[in-house]
């Protein structure tokens, strides 16, 4: 019962994400267009390029796609609504979330194209830029809730939110978070100017159609890790506690998204430059600043 | 629940999410095959054709950054442990960590000193 909510939840967000998507592009509000797209892929000819490596080919759209469902499976909704509650929970979505390298790496060498492959290997650039500021603000807020279970941590936020308590760890981890789901400014992997798609490139039909509901997903999972480690998950006056985390997770989701439209993209050495010599500096400070407020502040 | 059924349940979702998609993919394929044409399948290439396959050897221009990521990566791996027993163990682990940290920093300033940070 649990995982059939978590779940649906997390595809209504997609489908959501997507409507509003689709809104800021087109200027029109169609709630049934994902929908349509969706089924028409379905219809279309999904074409395998020549000389292919077919496993990789195969094995990165439901890679990407079963990683972001793994991320959103230990985040909690409510205090009982979660998939898995793991001890490691924490540490757990770093570990999946690894593994969204590795899907865009396969899907880069699998169809054997050159702008996907291209798109492939920035994103391991990219990996090595953003990568050490998604987990050490995690650990920031492991050390103020003194738990990896992601219920502890939303519960240590009960009377202050992450975002108050640790901002500068917020702001690290929600431009990381956007890093991690290559979305615009940070689509580098895809960069439909310059790349003509890059690792979607050869995707056509139904596995295209996998791939972007993967990519929305991901959205999906990193708005809820952000509400989850920052908002203060399901608190929140008057309405139920799923209530409050669907709503923040959304908010987070749709900022990351309308964020991205207004900036343009950055060059893979500018962001590996300004992720190592401003935002690790900046990562520390952030762990010695939390320090120091929980031994002085009881 | 206990930690094997958890990830008992875990793997049972990673199967049901790839059962899915293969379910998706037999449902497109049962609506009609992908018709064999000449020059279909040439991959996205500005309409010239790669002699070779691309799967050459790159130049990693980031192994300056590659180097030091593999220094911070393996840090994290004690952090996280350091960060639970954190409140408990007090100022110990502060002045502990403090010093860890201050001599990987050290790594990265001497790094950027030596222009590691610079895409090569």
């Amino acid at each position: 019962m649990t995982v059939a909510i978590v779940l649906l939840t997390l595809f209504g967000s997609a489908w959501l994400l997507a409507v509003i998507e689709g809104w800021t592009v087109t200027g029109r509000l169609r709630p049934a267009a994902p929908l349509i797209s969706g089924l028409a892929h379905l219809g279309r000819e999904s074409i395998v390029p020549r000389s292919p490596d077919r496993v990789f080919f195969e094995a990165a759209p439901v890679l990407l796609l079963v990683v972001a469902v793994l991320g959103a499976a230990v985040l909690p909704l409510a205090p009982d609504l979660v998939i898995a509650d793991l001890g490691t929970g924490a540490l757990f979505i770093n570990a999946a979330l690894a593994y969204v390298l590795v899907a865009l790496i396969m899907a880069g060498w699998g169809p054997n194209g050159a702008y996907a492959m291209i798109g492939g290997w920035r994103f391991l650039g990219q990996l090595i830029a953003y990568s050490m500021l998604i987990v050490m603000p995690i650990t920031a807020v492991a050390m103020r809730a003194e738990s990896l279970v992601n219920t502890a941590i939303v519960g240590s936020q009960a009377a202050l939110w992450n975002i108050v308590y640790q901002p500068l760890g917020f702001v690290l981890f929600y431009i990381a978070a956007m890093a991690l789901a290559f979305r615009s400014p940070f689509d580098l992997p895809t960069a439909e100017g310059e790349l003509a798609g890059g690792v979607d490139a050869e995707y056509t039909g139904v596995r295209l159609a996998v791939l972007r509901l993967a990519r929305l997903t991901l959205v999906v999972t990193l708005a809820s890790a952000t509400t989850v480690f920052y908002l203060g998950g399901w608190h929140g006056p008057l309405l139920p506690p799923w209530a409050w985390s669907l709503i923040k997770t959304l908010a987070v989701a749709v900022s990351m998204l309308l964020a991205g439209g207004y900036l343009p993209r950055i060059r893979e050495a500018d962001l590996m430059r300004w992720c190592w010599t401003l935002g690790i500096p900046l990562a520390l400070l952030n762990i010695v600043i939390v320090g120091l407020l929980i031994l002085v502040v009881p | 629940m206990s930690a094997l059924e958890q990830y008992s349940l875990l793997l049972a979702l990673v199967a049901g999410i790839a059962g899915t998609v293969i379910g998706l993919y037999g449902l497109a394929r049962a609506m009609g095959l992908t018709r064999r044409e000449q020059g279909k399948d040439v991959p996205a290439s500005s309409g010239v054709l790669s002699r070779d396959p691309v799967w050459g050897r790159y130049h990693a221009r980031y192994y300056g950054y590659a180097l030091l990521f593999l220094a911070f990566d393996m840090e994290m791996a004690f952090m996280y442990p350091w960060a639970v027993v954190y409140k408990e163990v007090g100022l110990v682990a502060l002045l502990d960590m403090g010093v860890f940290l201050a001599i990987l920093f050290l790594g990265l300033l001497y790094g950027w000193s030596q222009g590691a940070l610079r895409r090569q």
